[in-house]
């Protein structure tokens, strides 16, 4: 028997960014960045892993905002289109950079890599990148879990059971909807876990979820197992608890792996490199410079002066690190397996954009970690579901309140940066509380519109908004999504208390903001 | 924000940039001088806003890898286009973290100009309960006075791990009335629920294996002294 069983859970997730009525958008980019270094290129490893019969096992949590995105035709059409410009000016690189010996074959390697993601996104998916991960899910090689409807930190949620059940109704028919059965796995957006939510998720059929270390050491009563098996709450609701040690190997911005000289550098860009007369036509409007996903530098150091990426070198640095990880995680096996009856767990939960589109070398480090594991009998991969099929019986234990943000608890998506969103947020839950109380048994156009102030409400609560204006990072951008759903809802609410309806209006903002097609506003219902 | 893209920038966009963060640059400042001024101030923001042990946040945000103008726009305090307040009385709580809770809270303008001319007025005030009573009685409490300009707060929490609301009060001469309530929360709790040395020996051993050093986590003393500050009306 193995010594111990390591689960690796991959987030994927994008906030929900569909601007139809702008040619280009920045903050599109994040999605198609995403396809273009992290689900192509896993997807390419699931293959290889495939192919050679390699015993390979994953979790992913894909988020329905992410899920609606992929499977938006608008969306996939710009990425296609994104790919083709991105390609332009991988040709325009190879020509640049020809008479550098350091550079050249890097620019070549982008070309190559683009081209292939357009043949893979346009051929061999036929645009569908769902439906591929659908292929290993089927096959049970890949689990898939859900995440709240847009990703609410659900602590903040707590007073608002409409919301909470909003959150989790709209995630569980979106992915019945693209994947043909219902979900058993919830990932809890940022690990934002409270006591008493077990109850909410079990209420759809719900079985588990992945809480903080934290958390689950802070339960009631201490899990006997700390953070080497998963707890079970009195509803039989799975709390599987991240492995610290597995997690920073890879999550630490400063001694993680990705941190390694070795690997790509993800700052500098040509972007920010070349001229904009030069690089114009491939950032925003020819003037606002952002990343183009062409990065010639190696992490090398602190300072400015970086050395080329060499691939052959950080290809093996890759391996390198999944030996280690893999050693490093049998040894924490070996230490608690002699205090265990079972094989310890180790939950390694990730970002899934931390693959590739961070960390560039992040799937090959992935793929060598399958491939060097079947080589052992001490650790076995497991999805968690497959984890809780073997093991039914876990130790009783409520985790405490906590999350993956700073600090442990609800403290990065409630400061002073972010704090004026609730407030608005919470009026919105209730007033949509009220209308659906008022119109409970709507049709025809007045539902159309019930929907959609549905859905603006989940929108609110979409938790990148508030870690968005806190990281400074998009921040005007963010306060804009916020401010626009508040907008919205407002306008339908003072609307519907008037008996008016602009349907122009109405039919424009379904078009745009048209996720959670299936949406029924009835969820908001007084549920006390 | 970097010096690479700083010195990709403009004189002019330096320039902009630099009286959106509020630096008053000398007009005729060199530009590599002008690069360094932004920096620092730009550094010293996101000291303040970040946290050294933020690891795995800063990571998350690589995945919103944005343009030049990220750090920009988060500069700008941006006017904002939606009401601030809805003209409501009514007061929210939110648990942050063991310590603190967030408190927001608005008072009906009409309301609040009779309460003005009620007799003995004086203003407005918090009044944080512990471990309120479902039956209504309330549990201790203690006091914060806000202004009437005031709507939100943050509030320290004495005791971890329990429950607290809120009620918004108007000081009436020695007495007062109550505005509004608050939903109950519950302060989560940073110590383990048990001693070690009340765990079995396996289970302690695979707590501090689990990396219960690493997260700070203490376990409960075997003599929990209170951490109820004084103050309180029971």
């Amino acid at each position: 028997m193995e010594t111990g069983n390591v689960a690796i859970v991959l987030n994927a997730h994008l906030p929900f960014v569909r601007q139809p009525d702008y040619p280009r958008f920045l903050e599109e980019r994040w999605l198609f960045e995403s396809l273009s270094e992290t689900y192509l290129p896993l997807l390419r490893l699931f293959g290889r892993l495939e192919a050679e019969k390699v015993p390979w096992r994953l979790t992913m949590a894909i988020s329905p905002t992410l899920t609606a995105m992929l499977g938006d035709a608008l969306l996939r059409e710009r990425y296609a289109a994104w790919l083709g410009m991105q390609l332009e000016l991988a040709e325009r690189e190879v020509e640049r950079t020809r008479d550098d010996p350091a550079i050249a074959p890097l620019a070549l390697a982008y070309r190559e890599l683009y081209t292939q993601n357009l043949e893979d996104f346009t051929v061999l998916h036929g645009g569908n990148v769902l439906a591929a991960l659908d292929f290993y899910y089927k096959k049970g090689r890949l689990e898939l879990m859900t995440s709240a409807g847009t990703q609410a930190f659900l602590p903040l949620y707590q007073a608002h059971p409409e919301a909470l059940a909003a959150q989790v109704e709209s995630a569980v028919v979106s992915f019945r909807s693209t994947f043909g059965r219902s979900p058993s796995g919830f990932w809890m957006p940022q690990l934002g876990w409270y006591p008493g939510v077990e109850e909410v998720l079990g209420a759809y059929g719900l079985q588990y979820t992945v809480v903080s270390t934290r958390g689950a050491l802070l339960g009631t009563p201490t899990p006997i197992h700390g953070s080497y098996a998963p707890v079970s709450c009195p509803n039989g609701f799975t709390a599987f608890i991240r492995d610290v040690a597995a997690t920073e190997s890879v999550w630490s911005e400063a001694e993680g792996y990705p941190a390694d000289p070795a690997y790509r550098d993800f700052y500098r860009d040509i972007g920010f490199d070349l001229p904009l007369e030069y690089i114009g036509p491939y950032i925003e409007q020819n003037q606002i410079r952002t990343f183009t996903g062409f990065k010639y530098w190696a992490v090398t150091g602190h300072g400015a002066d970086k050395l080329p990426y060499d691939p052959a070198h950080a290809s093996a640095k890759a391996v390198e690190h999944a030996e280690n990880f893999l050693y490093s995680r049998a040894r924490q096996a070996r230490k608690a397996q002699p205090l265990m009856e079972h094989p310890p767990l180790m939950v390694a939960p990730y970002d899934a954009e931390l693959f590739g589109h961070w960390w560039f070398e992040g799937p090959q480090w992935l793929e060598a970690l399958f491939r060097k594991a079947q080589g052992t009998s001490e650790l076995r991969f497991v999805t968690l579901a497959e984890h809780r099929r073997e093991h039914p019986e876990s130790f009783e234990s409520v985790p405490e309140l906590s999350s993956w943000g700073e600090g442990g608890y609800a403290g990065a998506w409630i400061e002073k940066s972010n704090d004026w969103v609730y407030r608005h947020a919470f009026k919105m839950i209730e007033r949509m509380v009220e209308l659906a109380e008022r119109f409970p048994d709507e049709s025809g156009l007045r539902e159309r519109v019930l929907n959609q102030a549905a859905r603006e409400v989940l929108l609110v609560q979409a938790s990148d908004w508030p870690f968005l204006l806190k990281a400074g990072k998009s921040g005007s951008f963010a306060r804009k999504q916020v401010e626009d759903a508040v907008t919205n809802f407002t306008r339908i609410y003072e609307m519907l208390c008037a008996n008016t309806v602009g349907t122009e209006w109405l039919t424009r903002l379904e078009k745009r903001n048209n996720i959670f097609p299936a949406i029924n506003y009835r969820v908001f219902r007084r549920k006390r | 924000m970097n010096i690479e893209r700083l010195n990709g920038l403009s004189m002019e966009a330096l320039c902009a940039l630099a009286e959106k963060m509020g630096l008053d640059l000398p007009p005729a400042l060199e530009r590599v001088f002008a690069v360094e001024a932004i920096l620092e101030a730009f550094e010293e923001d996101s000291a303040e806003r970040r946290s050294p042990a933020d690891a795995a946040a800063h990571i998350e945000e690589k995945k919103y890898s944005g343009s030049e103008l990220d750090e920009i726009d988060a500069s700008i305090d941006a006017a904002p286009c939606i009401a601030r307040l809805y003209n409501e009385t009514v007061v929210h709580l939110l648990a942050r973290d063991p310590e603190w809770a967030f408190v927001f809270w608005d008072v009906r303008e009409d309301e609040m100009d009779l309460l003005r001319l009620s007799e003995g007025f004086s203003g407005l005030f918090l009044k944080v309960i512990r471990d309120p009573g479902r039956d209504g009685r309330t549990g201790a409490s203690f006091d914060v006075p806000v202004g009437e300009e005031d709507s939100q707060w943050y509030l320290q929490l004495p005791e971890q791990g329990a429950q607290y609301r809120v009620d918004l009060c108007a000081r009436l001469g020695s007495k007062h009335r109550v505005i509004a309530h608050s939903n109950v929360v519950r302060a989560p709790r940073a110590l383990l629920v048990d001693a070690l040395g009340d765990l079995d020996p396996a289970a302690a051993e695979l707590a501090a294996l689990s990396g219960l050093e690493r997260l700070e986590i203490v376990p409960l003393p075997e003599r929990h002294p209170s951490r109820i500050l004084g103050g309180f009306d029971v």
